[in-house]
Parts: structure tokens; sequence; C-alpha cells
């Protein structure tokens, strides 16, 4: 190769600039678990194989997420396993899928639950079933360690996520006197978890506006007020708090116990919970089959999937609700069904970077950061000395509509989200680039119901929860809000549904 | 003849260039702030440099003679700066001034060096051929100096030594100019005998160097530094004062030779001699082998295994002599297993059972520590407690620390455990507490192997005693959730200080 004298000149000295930059290291990762194709497939009615094998079963799962993985897990209970459950992808778990690598396993989604409160009975049954609570004791070891929750704001930390540094005595009167009221919801019994056995026609107006004017309306006014209440509802919801019910804002602090032991989580958050209900629910799985079609039949139910099918009594349908117009015959549009997108990425450091001698948490988030943060796979370790570790960095794309969102999700390439990623880390952690070997991405389209106004006593939402034949809805999305309890509870009230049908008991 | 003038050229120059990077360095390591030293000192020596040339005009008969001096003087001057700043620095009050000075007595002979070569050189060469060849060979060798003096000089050599060696040089171009310029020079022979003089100091100073910068360092660090190191886990710093070894792990003092066998003996014998027919025996932490020392004269005892984190800190009390007479070559016994490994994660893997286990872990000042003082933990390890055994637990101080001690106490109780607290008076720590452990009860022992110094049968209830001012305080358990331990242990020692 020739090179002209100019061009060895340049070579030569970008050869030195080289030498005298930190070296960024290389990183590797891709976009994992994609199934929008699978998705489109679908929306687009692309032409499936007729079935050439039928197979008999009187009970059929679609969906293996939660909560069809729930009524799997009750229905194995109470001895009965002639039944499939239908998993579109490879890997059952849902929002609750999990990762793993040389280091640790990680979360690709949901990460966390809360400790269960009085009314959470079938959580209680399934922890006491995996060894969470023994001898009426919470399992230490699943709590999560401290230091919990650190924010990053002002140019330093502080513990917990509610912004205590800074406030002004109006700040703290502010934040006092929505505690106060978060405190008279709930005692008021009607914002519970599952929310089924709590909700009430009395506070029904709340769903008619959002959160923020509610604030607002209130006379809430303070900067940091609004930054948590929208982080809040972005983090529980991936949604802003002026595009969520109020009535959700105030569950998401009224429905729970205010104590200091939990939540529960594991390296790979609720991934933890997947992998116990596979030991116990597995072979009566079926990893990448798509369901294509469901038939109502004068005798029952014909579910297609692949070149197969399946010849039912009853259908559990555990997958997104908003899946059944293009699965169902006859099945109208769905009007109250809206979801939000979101990216979740793991990232792979082989050591930490500085923190400004902060102790690592479990749980960072930057104030003011258009994402929610992350989590670090390795705080529920033992071990006193950790040098590598899985970051699981969580972003719902709250600004716009969500189809534009979704649309921005397809079009962007790997390299552009991953350099969305690192800038925002690098904001706090300045040495980001050096710690990082890998960044896997993974883009959900529909990631969790958003309960928008109006959408928790929405009519559309009620008739498919009570919906009582040979289908039977499951999914969390019943209840509005995507939260483990609400997939649990949905899938275990199904399936004592259907045995109460097949069995006269549930 | 023309090449080795101007090599000598560039071999003066290098040395004035160390010489001044000699000083700029030191400057820097001893007193701070880089910045200002090389600042001030790169200016004051070019401005000595200066009134040297000025100087060289009143210089006008035997230039050659003249020369050859300098270069002594230099040789002497600059050989030997580095080892008197760093004498100066440990042992007056006048660092600076020394450091000055002898900048400017630097700066004024190199100033000196440039122009009488030059002169010399005149009657050879053309003008302009002496000027362009002496200032380039001059240059060359300001770059060779400016390079190997970080790259190879200090960290192979020291700055002392560096020193010493450009000092070398220095009288080397003095003797080896006796002969270049011998028809100018009359009496060249005495002046051969003072560069052999200079040369044959330079070397035994090279020879010496050590005890200089160990003389200095002495003074400047109150006892002897006699091991540091970095490991992967901790910084390793052994120090010894007299015949007192102590050993700090991130600054921290673990241990002091003159009075660990009170911790040892009290950590060690109030449990193992209380256990009946103990035949295996853990210890977590403890990597300095000396709580193993005191187990090992149970001669009942078969297996003791020893589980600590780093493996720098095991080595180095198998191997350093000075240890091992301190551990009595424990770590070494055939009796003992080491496995270097971290605890919590080895506990819950490990299905064996013990007799006796001894938890000597460093004081939870982070979270990771405070793991290892949780109920979780505990009850991992009570696991592997065989019916009779016993376990022990390093619980801090009960009298700086006592809501730390009590909350250990406490998290004992939580995961299950009947505990005996004790404490015991060691003068390098003050009071220092121990928690007995185990699932029956305390029954204090009537024997203890001979040749104890500390622990005994009569003084024995008496530790088990806390007067006021460490009685029980009603303290939460520990746990990986909550690790109250490490805000409480970080706010005892708060209070301590203000």
């Amino acid at each position: 190769m020739k090179l002209g004298r100019r061009k060895f000149i340049g070579v030569g000295s970008a050869a030195l600039v080289g030498l005298s930059l930190k070296s960024e290291k290389k990183m590797e990762g891709s976009f994992v678990n994609d199934s929008p194709q699978m998705g489109h497939l679908l929306r687009d009615r692309a032409g499936f194989l007729a079935a050439k094998h039928v197979e008999k079963v009187p009970v059929v799962i679609v969906g293996g997420g939660i909560a069809g993985l729930s009524a799997a897990w009750r229905l194995r209970k109470r001895g009965f396993t002639d039944f499939v459950l239908l998993e579109m992808n490879a890997q059952p778990g849902g929002n609750a899928r999990w990762g793993e690598n040389e280091i640790t396993a990680y979360p690709w989604a949901a990460h966390y639950v809360p400790v269960p409160g009085p009314k959470a009975v079938y959580v209680r049954e399934l922890f006491e079933d995996l060894g969470v609570l023994k001898n009426s004791q919470w399992e230490e070891r699943y709590l999560a360690f401290s230091p919990q929750e650190r924010l990053f704001l002002y140019g330093r930390w502080q513990e917990g996520i509610e912004p205590a540094v800074g406030l002004t005595q109006k700040d703290r009167a502010q934040f006092q006197r929505l505690e106060d009221l978060f405190t008279e919801f709930r005692k008021s019994g009607a914002f519970t978890i599952p929310l089924e056995l709590g909700i009430s026609a009395k506070y029904q107006d709340l769903d008619r506006l959002s959160f923020s004017d509610w604030l607002r309306q209130q006379g809430f006014d303070s900067r940091l007020l609004h930054w948590y209440m929208n982080y809040a509802c972005r983090d529980d919801y991936g949604a802003l708090s002026s595009d969520t019910s109020a009535w959700a804002g105030i569950h998401y602090f009224s429905s729970r116990e205010v104590e200091e032991k939990g939540p529960f989580t594991w390296p790979e958050g609720n991934g933890w919970i997947t992998r116990r209900l596979l030991e116990r629910v597995g072979e009566n799985i079926r990893t990448s089959q798509m369901v294509h079609r469901i038939a109502q039949t004068h005798r029952g139910v014909s579910v297609f999937a692949g070149e197969t099918e399946f010849q039912a009594e009853f259908v559990i349908f555990a997958a997104p609700t908003f899946l059944a117009p293009y699965l169902l015959e006859n099945f109208s549009r769905l009007h109250d069904f809206v979801y939000s997108p979101w990216l979740t990425a793991n990232l792979t450091l082989d050591r930490y970077p500085d923190s400004r001698s902060a102790d690592p948490s479990w749980d960072t988030v930057f104030l003011d950061s258009p994402t929610l943060g992350y989590v670090d796979a390795m705080h529920q370790s033992v071990r006193t000395h950790i040098d590598r570790t899985v970051w699981t960095f969580y972003w719902a794309l709250v600004e716009g509509a969500p189809a534009q969102n979704r649309q921005l999700l397809l079009e962007k390439d790997w390299v552009y989200w991953k350099e969305a990623i690192l800038r925002d880390l690098e904001r706090v952690h300045s040495d980001i680039r050096q710690c990082v070997s890998r960044i896997d991405i993974m883009r959900m389209g529909h990631a969790m119901i958003r309960p928008t106004v109006g959408s928790i006593f929405s009519e559309e939402r009620r008739h498919l929860a009570r919906f009582n034949d040979r289908i039977l809805f499951a999914n969390s999305d019943l209840s509005g809000i995507s939260i483990f309890e609400e997939a649990q509870y949905h899938g275990v009230e199904a399936a004592q549904k259907v045995l109460l049908k097949l069995h006269g008991r549930p | 003849m023309g090449v080795l003038l101007f090599i000598s050229v560039l071999l003066v120059a290098a040395c004035g260039l160390i010489y001044e990077l000699v000083a700029g360095t030191l400057a820097s390591y001893l007193v701070g702030d880089s910045v200002f030293q090389f600042s001030t000192i790169i200016g004051t020596y070019l401005f000595a440099m200066g009134i040297g040339s000025a100087l060289s005009r009143y210089i006008h008969r035997g230039l050659a003679y003249r020369f050859v001096w300098i270069e002594l003087l230099l040789g002497v001057i600059g050989g030997f700066s580095s080892a008197m700043l760093m004498l100066a620095f440990a042992f007056t009050q006048g660092f600076e001034l020394i450091l000055y000075a002898l900048v400017i007595v630097m700066g004024v002979l190199v100033g000196l060096e440039i122009p009488l070569l030059m002169r010399i050189l005149r009657d050879r060469y053309q003008f302009r051929d002496v000027i362009a060849h002496v200032l380039t060979f001059d240059y060359l060798g300001a770059l060779g100096a400016s390079l190997l003096f970080p790259i190879l000089l200090v960290p192979r050599l020291g700055l002392v030594r560096s020193a010493m060696l450009f000092g070398l040089i220095n009288a080397g171009v003095a003797l080896w100019s006796t002969f270049l310029f011998a028809n100018q020079l009359p009496g060249a022979r005495g002046l051969r005998v003072a560069c052999l003089v200079v040369l044959c100091g330079l070397g035994v100073g090279i020879a010496e160097a050590r005890h200089i910068t160990a003389t200095a360092e002495d003074n400047i660090y109150a006892d002897d530094i006699i091991f540091a190191r970095d490991s992967r886990y901790q910084h390793l710093v052994l120090t010894r004062f007299k015949d007192d070894l102590r050993l700090f792990l991130n600054s921290h003092l673990q241990f002091s030779s003159r009075d660990e066998y009170r911790y040892h003996e009290a950590l060690v014998h109030p449990g193992l001699a209380a256990t009946p027919a103990p035949r295996r025996v853990l210890i977590l932490g403890g990597g300095d082998g000396l709580a193993v020392r005191e187990v090992l004269k149970y001669p009942q005892v078969e297996s003791v295994t020893l589980v600590d984190l780093d493996p720098e800190m095991t080595r180095l009390f198998s191997s350093h002599p000075m240890l091992t007479k301190l551990n009595d070559k424990s770590l070494l016994s055939p009796r003992v297993h080491v496995i270097n490994a971290d605890a919590f994660p080895w506990v819950d893997s490990n299905t064996d059972s013990f007799d006796f286990i001894v938890i000597d872990f460093p004081d939870p000042t982070n979270y990771s520590l405070g793991k290892l003082y949780t109920t979780a933990f505990y009850r991992a390890v009570s696991r592997h407690l065989s019916a009779q055994g016993f376990m022990v637990v390093q619980s801090t101080s009960p009298m700086f620390a006592r809501d730390s001690f009590w909350c250990i106490a406490q998290t004992l109780k939580q995961a299950g455990l009947q505990t005996y607290p004790y404490h015991v008076y060691v003068p390098s720590f003050g009071e220092w507490g121990f928690v007995l452990a185990g699932t029956h009860e305390y029954i204090y022992p009537t024997s203890f192997p001979s040749g104890l110094r500390f622990v005994n049968v009569e003084g024995l209830a008496a530790l088990f005693q806390f007067p006021p001012d460490m009685a029980p305080l009603a303290m939460p358990p520990n746990q990986l959730n909550s690790q109250v331990l490490v805000r409480t242990y970080e706010n005892d020692w708060k209070d301590i200080s203000h």
C-alpha cells in the first residue's frame, strides 16, 4: 500500500493521539430477546400453516409469563396435570425473564416483589412454597440488602430515592402533607393488592384526572415533589404522571404498608420466581409455540399453534390482552388498553466505576435523568469482595405517544441506544466506558399496561375480567397496572375457575 | 577527537538536567504541590545558569584547568544532592533553604560549563561549527536525560542513586578532560588524583545509598516500616519499633506483638478449653496465624481449618521470619489447612462440622464487612457447629463501641444461639470484647493449657463481668437488609472523636 505524505502524517498523528487518550474498552453486545417480528406476523395476519396434528387436552394456557405460570402452578398444586402451557418465546417468564453470564444471573425486566400485605394471600402461599416465608419469618437473604437505594443529586449522593437534600421548608411541608394524604387513602381500605379486593366506586372520581393534575389541585407545587411522583409513575407504569390516572398514582403509595423490611429481590430479579415455578410446572410447558388462532367450537375451544390444533375444553388467556383481537374470532377492538414501550439493558462491568466514595447500592437513580437508573445484580451476593458485576439499566420511553416510541425503538440501531445509555451513566460515572465490556439491549414495544386516565374503572376492562366462559382472561393488564401480584392473582383465579367448572371445586 | 569532545558535551548536558529533575521530584514528593515545586526549581535553576554564563567572562586564563574543577565540583554537589536533600528534610527545619541554595550552586556551575567549553574549542574549529555542534549535543543530552529519568532511573535506581550515577559521569568527564586537554594542563597529575578521589566517593555512595534512604525514612515515619504491600484485597503494612511489631490492614491496627497474646489467648481459650474433646477447629479470618498458634496448644485438636480471604496475608505469615517467630510457624503445622476464600460463600457451600469455631474479622467498618456480622451469617455458621461445640466472635470494643458490641451479641441471640459475652484489656487496643455462643450452657473450664501468659482459671469469671460503663444495652439485631451495625459502629466512633 502506498501512503501519500499527507495521509501518512494524518495516520501518524492519529496514532499518537490514540496513544495519549484513555482508550475506550472494546464494547460488545446486541439486541436480545427481540419479539416484534413475531408480533407483527399476527398484526399483519400473515398466512399461517394449516394444522397437521390434533392434540386433545382439557386445558390450554396461552402465555408463559407470571400469570400463565401461576395458573399452571395452581393447577398442579391441586393435582391437575392434564394441561399444556404455550409460550411464544424460547424462554418463558415474560416480564420476569432473566439472563446469566460468567459473573452472575441478572433480570431482564421485573426485579423485585414488595413484602406481601395481608390481602395478597396467593403471594404468601407461593412464598411459603418457595421458602421465602419459613416458620412465619421472611428469609433474610431474599430481602434487598442494605444500602438499598441511592439518588444522585446536586453532585452528591443521598440514601433513598425520595429527595432529602436541598429541600426548602415548603418542600418538606408538602412531602409531609402528601404522606398524610396517602395514609388516609391507605386507611380507607380501597387501595389494595390485589386491586380487585378493595376497589370502590367511592374513589372513581380519582380515575377521571391525571395524577399530576390531582397533585396540583391539592395545592402541591414543589418541584422536587413533582419530580418524585413523576419518577414513581415512570418506574411503575412507564408513564408520565400527567399520563397516569390519579387513582393509580395514589394506589402506588397507598396500597402497601410502610415498613423498612422489603422488598424481596434476587440477583436475577423476579426471574428467580420464574425459575422456581419452572421447576414445578416445567413439564407442561411448550416453548417457541406461537398461538395464531383461537376458535370456539361447539365442543370447546381450539387453539392453533404452529402446525398443531389443541382441542381444549377451557383456555386460560394469560398473554397480554391486546393480542386477543388478533387471535380470537369476532373479538372487538380494544380501546382502554394502552401499553408503555420500554427498553432494558444489561451492562457487564469488569470493575466498578468511580462512585465518588458512595457505597454501592441495590438501586441507583439520577435526579432529572430521562432514564430510571440501574440495579446491581451482585448486590444480593454474600461475598465481601466483589470486583465484577452486571447492571440492569431501565428506561421507559414516556415522552410522546407510545406508538411513536415503539417506532423509535425499532428504527434506531444498537449503537444509538448504547451511546444513549452510556451518556446517561457518564454524567455521574465519568469512567464508565473503561468499566463496561458488554451491553445487551432488550426492546419491548408493549412492556406493560399503562393506567391512563379512566382506565382503572373502564367497563371494557371489567367485562374482560369477569369473562367466565370457555375462555378466561388472566393477564395482569386486567387490573390496569402491571405488577407481579396482579399477574399472579389473575393467573391463580383463572385456574380456580377452570377447576370449579371441571371438578366442581376450585 | 572531535566526536569525543562533543560526546562529553552531551554527557555534561544530561547531568545538568538530571540534577534539576532530581531536585524537582524530591521537592514534590516531600513537600507536595508538584506544579509549584517544578516551576520554581526550573526557574531558579535557569536563572542561576544565566549567572554562571555571565560569570564566565571573568575567567581569563587556565580554561581547561577550571573546566575540570567545575566538573568535579558538579560531580560532588550534584551527585550527593539527592542524599543531602533527603537528610535535610528528615533532620532539619530548613529543607527549602537548602534546596534552593543547592539549586543555585548547581545552576551556576552548569551555566559556566558551556561557555568555557566553547572557548576551549574556539581555536580548533570555526566559530559557527562550534556553536552548532555544542548546542546540538547540549540539547540531545537534555532529551536523553529527560527520557531516561522517568523511564529507567527513578523506577530502577531511585532518586539517591540516580543523582550519584550522574555525579560519577561528571567526575568521569573531568578525568577524561585531563587527557583530552593534556597539552593545556601542566599539573594534570594532581587533578587526576582529585578525580579518582571523587569517583571513589561516589562509588561508595552508590553502594551505601540504601542506608542513606533508610536513615532518612526512619526519621520521617514514626516506626520502621518493614513491609508494605497492596494485595488484591487490602493494604498491608507491618511496622517495627524496637521489639514491637505492628500489623495494619487498610490503616487499621490489627495487633501489636507486645500485647497480642492477651487478645489471642482471650479469643481462643475460654471457649476451646470448655469444649469437650475438641478435634476439629474452624477459624474464619485470622490469617496472621496467631489464633491458630493458641489452638495448636491443644494436643487433642486434630485439624484446624483456616479460611482467610487474602493469600498475600497467609503467605506473609507463613514465610516472613519475624512473623513466623511470632506465630510459632503455626500456619506451617501439618494439622493446619489454609484456605483462601471469601468466608460467607465458603460457609454456605462447605458441609463439615466443627467442635470450635473462631470468627475473627476486621471491625464492621463498611457494608461488605457488615455482611459477616448478620443473623444470616451466624445462622449459616451455626449449622457447622457440632452438638457440644462453641463459637466465639471478635465483637469490637464494649467500651468505645458499646452499642456495636451489644448489637453483635443480640444478633447472635437472634440467630438462635445462647450467648456469653466477655471482655479483656489489651493495652494497644483498649477494652476489647468477644461473644461466646453455642446451643448449650457454657460452664467455666477447670484447666487451661500450660504456658499461658494471661488467661487462667482464677481470673476467668472476672472477664464475664461488665462494669456499668460497658453494661448491656438493648440493641436491634444486625441483618443483611438493615445493616444497623455498620451505622452504629460509625456513630460509636464518631462519638469518641468528638
